[in-house]
């Protein structure tokens, strides 16, 4: 053992004061290093999140082979493909016979779903799906369901699904698997959301559907180069749609997507720039943490540097001493924040992938994140200790021994030992703590910018999730009806309304009509789908969120204008109010003036506009007749359940009548329905304001306990001039809770900033557009529980450590 | 006493401390000369600017006023990083208070000096630091740290210290100073011993017990050198 130590001490000793200060005082080296540590998980965590997000999203949906172009036609046979392959720019060519039916739901109401007949299913190589439960493909009289809408059915895999056909007539296939199908929703429309469950069968299962096997209605095709240019798409998409026409087959729309630009890319594109500003603001806040840690941890040192400087020591070689210490210390940490990071970061993106529907691409470890956190580790806190380290070896020798300094003497009159002074009624022992406080102001400053900016970034989460939720509650007045009925057919207005009203209960009801139409380029191609709602003039069931000229009104009745979402901003960015664009409605195109925007669900809505019900039943051959119904109550603000009761009463009784539903959704569900993009970007925010508490929480503990631990002699020193336990705990708390509480009130304040710097960056991704303000009390107040529970915690332990020390201990301690 | 013979010089040397009150003048004018070989001890009572003197003559301050020469070097001209190269290979420092490296052992506490002037290779050094623990007596102790020992052994380790580069000369500030009288007098028998040997101690002390075992005893009143001894000799 001897020879061991003898053996040891053979290296410099002043190596071995770096390994023995790090293992000598563990409590004070665990502080430093969990500290730095969590830091740097922040920052790994962030940009890992960062960069997987938008890789898996790219990855994902290239791998599955999107369809580039996707022509919904009259029903065609094979031969058709065959034809469309030799257009020029085509790599593959599929059809597909697309089609609505209804399921039965886990509350017994029937909900549609769409049915994908794909011929030659086990070689299908466009919009490949990913297996994640049971078999894939398929067999007769089998199907196969994606997984997102898996829990709406009433069985699992290996169960019986059961459908309605056209014929009102049910029938069962087996449901045998789960898949997840990445394309959902890139046809636009509602987007991914909004679209309904999607089965999977071979073409030959639509015998027992008692539909013909032998026919198609969408074909998908990929390019042969430059997937992801939209010009070039639009190009072949629009030979493509001749060949069809050519063929005799009517085209009713065709919808165009690049293979990088996965549907729900507007709610990745969201959480990275969420990530983005939060990655920024963590790096300083992990800066400040580290840089606060080491300068507490230094300022204990200043005496042993006066005593290595009097034995001989020289200023380079007492720096050295410090900074190999730093490095371990960073390099600990690091080698407990990378993995951490790494595993966490997949976790939780595990979460989002699944709620945003892209595919994970399995556990990796990112190379940038690993760089910034080396960075982090090692440079960050060279640079961080580097002044203490500076200022520590450049006082005299006689100053770090002695604590006083010749050229900046303490100042008893100072401002605020002046303005302590003034304050009258305060015991000497609460005086001592506030004097403690303020006596080591850069000190202060560190540890108050360093909460501060954890407790700003705390508030500000929460703010941005309440701007996102209170949004989500405006979408709600697009939907205001109590109960959305659509039928199978259309009929007439007068005629439902009087059988609904029959209903007590019912207030109001409009007839709406719908209409698919497609947008027509200056150049004469086809551009994009678009959905047009068309409530009657005077409807007052829609309250919208306008972001530029005016909404429809009873004037409008039977003119041609219309209001378009914020989809077409995005892509047709000089589009103004009072332009007029042309659809191609039921066959013929139609000029439609444009007289204002509004703002839904954000960019991936789908292109959506609303017309007058007047003008669009004429075009569409449907007058006073309609195949949507909203009702309203008479009783005004029903919940969910209340809606879903008056809904199934509604069924009842016109099923009892004889009409043909096709979908009762509760208002509160369509609204609910058309969010849940926005609340999965919520529960992200919440999820992030945790996680940067326990950063801040730790951090806060770390740089507190620090703060005590540095004081341990002078509470010796209290104790032995017959300060209590007691009385020494509340110096130390009183002094924490105001660090804490200081900290809070420029935590609010700098909160104003970050909140509109995240908000903004959450809705330029989501809407193009900046965001309104919104400042919530509830992260103002949760942060100061936590400010004020952490800061006595942090405070308290150290201060029972001392108390518990004895007097001469304390007073021997370094 | 010839020019030859002087090893350590102190000339009109003045030293004021700045207070919130104004400036605070220590030392007022203070000559000193010290002869190679010379046990030195400078005695007054508390405030007198014995600790002061230390402090300017090991280079760790500096002086407001005056000249300070240690066998040919100007101390006072000396910079901080200067001071400490001059320290390490020409002064060993011994304080009343031990100043002892809390994490280190007592064997790496002797071997830091060495590391800091590099005279020796790392195992030269641990040997050389082990036979000066030995010499002290507390050898036995060596890889055990400064909080597991008395405060007597301690600086009985500091002696070792200030002798690890084997430097001519060792300054001492009230090295008994925080001992009993038995410990104090052993401590002190190490100081003779070491001037037995050559070395020349100059140490500070407000304890009159030892008066009549210093080659030479300088008293020091208010900042200035007198002749008038500040308490009674037995």
């Amino acid at each position: 053992m001897r020879s061991f130590q003898f053996t040891r001490s053979l290296w410099r000793p002043r190596w071995h004061k770096v390994t023995a200060d790090l293992w000598g005082n563990k409590v004070r080296s665990f502080l430093v290093i969990s500290s730095i540590a969590v830091g740097l998980f922040a920052v790994g965590l962030i940009t890992s999140m960062y960069v997987l997000n938008g890789e898996d999203m790219e990855a994902g949906y290239s791998s599955v082979n999107p369809a580039s172009i996707q022509v919904f036609t009259s029903l065609y046979e094979e031969d058709v493909l065959t034809h469309i392959r030799h257009v020029e720019g085509v790599r593959q060519v599929q059809g597909e016979y697309i089609f609505s039916l209804r399921v039965r739901r886990s509350g017994g109401e029937w909900k549609p779903i769409d049915i994908h007949a794909i011929p030659s299913i086990e070689q299908m190589d466009i919009n490949r799906v990913h297996l994640e439960k049971g078999v894939w493909p398929p067999r007769d009289k089998e199907i196969v369901v994606d997984s997102y809408k898996l829990p709406e059915l009433p069985v699992g895999v290996g169960g019986l699904l059961e459908l309605e056909l056209p014929s009102s007539r049910t029938r069962s296939l087996r449901l045998v698997g789960a898949i997840n199908d990445q394309t959902i929703g890139s046809t636009g429309g509602g987007g991914f959301f909004l679209a309904p469950a999607q089965g999977y069968i071979t073409l030959e299962t639509l015998d027992w559907l008692e539909l013909p096997n032998n026919q198609m209605n969408v074909i998908f095709v990929t390019v042969d180069r430059s997937p992801n240019d939209y010009a070039y798409l639009r190009e072949v998409g629009n030979r493509v749609s001749d060949a069809v026409e050519q063929s005799g087959v009517t085209v009713y729309s065709t919808a165009i997507r690049a293979a990088n630009d996965h549907p729900n890319r507007v709610y990745v594109d969201a959480i990275s720039a969420v990530l983005f500003v939060l990655g920024f603001l963590v790096m300083f806040l992990s800066g400040f943490l580290i840089t606060n840690t080491l300068s507490a941890l230094l300022n204990q040192q200043v005496h042993q540097i006066g005593v290595m400087k009097t034995i001989g020591g020289r200023r380079g070689q007492i720096m050295g001493i410090y900074m190999v210490q730093i490095f371990i210390f960073g390099l600990l940490a690091f080698s407990i924040a990378m993995p951490l990071s790494s595993q966490v970061s997949y976790s939780l993106l595990g979460y989002f992938s699944q709620a945003v529907n892209t595919q994970q691409q399995g556990f990796r470890v990112v190379p940038v994140s690993v760089v910034l956190q080396l960075v982090v580790a090692l440079i960050v806190p060279q640079v961080a200790a580097f002044i203490p380290i500076l200022h520590g070896t450049r006082i005299s020798a006689v100053e770090a021994m002695s604590g006083y300094s010749q050229s900046n003497p303490p100042n008893p009159k100072g401002w605020i030992n002046q303005r302590l002074h003034d304050v009258r009624g305060l015991s000497r022992p609460l005086l001592l703590s506030l004097r403690n406080t303020f006596r080591r102001r850069g000190r202060l400053f560190l540890t108050l910018f360093t909460l501060t900016l954890g407790g700003a970034i705390f508030i500000g989460t929460f703010n941005v999730e309440r701007s996102l939720s209170s949004y989500i509650e405006r979408i709600g007045r697009y939907f205001m009806a109590d109960v959305n009925l659509t039928f199978k057919q259309y009929y007439r207005i007068e005629e439902i309304e009087s059988a609904i009203k029959e209903i007590p209960g019912v207030r109001q009801v409009e007839g709406w009509t719908a209409a698919s139409g497609e947008l027509m380029l200056p150049d004469g191609s086809v551009g994009e789908t678009t959905r047009l709602l068309a409530p009657p003039s005077q409807s007052e069931l829609v309250s919208p969120i306008l972001l530029e000229g005016r909404w429809l009104g009873p004037a409008d009745a039977d003119s041609n204008v219309i209001t378009v979402n914020e989809r077409f901003r995005e892509t047709y960015p000089n589009l103004k109010p009072g332009d007029i664009i042309q659809v191609k409605i039921a066959g013929r195109e139609r000029d439609l003036q444009v007289v204002g925007f509004f703002r839904l669900a954000g960019k991936s809505s789908g292109y959506l506009a609303y017309g007058t019900y007047e003008y669009l039943s004429r075009v569409i051959h449907q007058p006073n007749r309609a195949n949507t119904f909203r009702v309203r109550s008479e009783q005004p603000r029903l919940n969910l359940q209340e809606q879903q009761a008056m809904g199934r009463q509604i069924e009842t009784h016109l099923e009892a009548l004889g009409y043909q539903l096709a979908d009762v959704e509760a208002g509160e569900s369509l609204t609910a329905t058309t969010a849940d993009g926005l609340n999965i970007l919520t529960i992200f925010l919440l999820i992030m304001a945790l996680l940067i508490a326990v950063v801040g929480s730790i951090g806060l503990m770390g740089t507190m306990s620090l703060n005590v631990m540095e004081r341990t002699r002078e509470i010796g020193i209290l104790r032995a001039i017959g300060a209590s336990d007691r009385a020494v705990m509340e110096l130390v708390l009183v002094e924490g809770a105001l660090i804490g509480l200081m900290s809070w009130v420029f935590g609010v304040l700098l909160a104003f900033p970050i909140s509109s710097l995240m908000s903004n960056a959450i809705n330029l991704a989501l809407f193009g557009a900046a965001a309104d303000f919104t400042f919530t009390p509830t992260g103002v107040f949760l942060w100061l529980g936590v400010v004020s529970v952490l800061s006595v915690l942090a405070s308290v332990g150290p201060a029972r450590n001392a108390t518990r020390l004895t007097i001469r201990e304390v007073l021997a301690y370094e | 006493m010839p020019d030859s013979d002087v090893l350590i010089s102190l000339h009109d040397v003045t030293k004021a401390y700045k207070t919130p009150a104004g400036d605070f003048w220590a030392l007022k004018g203070v000559d000193i000369e010290v002869a190679p070989g010379e046990f030195v001890g400078i005695l007054g009572k508390s405030g007198a600017g014995k600790t002061t003197l230390v402090n300017l003559l090991t280079g760790v301050d500096h002086c407001t006023g005056g000249e300070i020469e240690v066998d040919g070097v100007a101390v006072h001209r000396l910079k901080e990083n200067q001071a400490a190269k001059w320290r390490a290979r020409n002064l060993g420092v011994i304080f009343q208070s031990f100043q002892l490296m809390p994490s280190l052992s007592l064997l790496d506490n002797v071997t830091l000096p060495m590391d800091f002037a590099g005279l020796y290779r790392p195992i030269r050094s641990a040997e050389r630091a082990l036979e000066l623990l030995r010499a002290v007596e507390i050898d036995e102790h060596a890889f055990k740290l400064p909080s597991d020992i008395s405060g007597g052994q301690q600086q009985r380790v500091a002696i070792a210290r200030a002798l690890a580069n084997d430097p001519p000369i060792i300054v001492a500030d009230e090295p008994t100073g925080r001992l009993d009288s038995s410990t104090a007098e052993t401590i002190f028998a190490i100081f003779e011993t070491l001037v037995q040997q050559g070395k020349t101690i100059f140490m500070v002390s407000h304890d009159p017990g030892f008066v009549r075992r210093y080659s030479r005893v300088i008293w020091l009143a208010d900042g200035l050198v007198t002749d008038e001894p500040q308490f009674d000799v037995k």
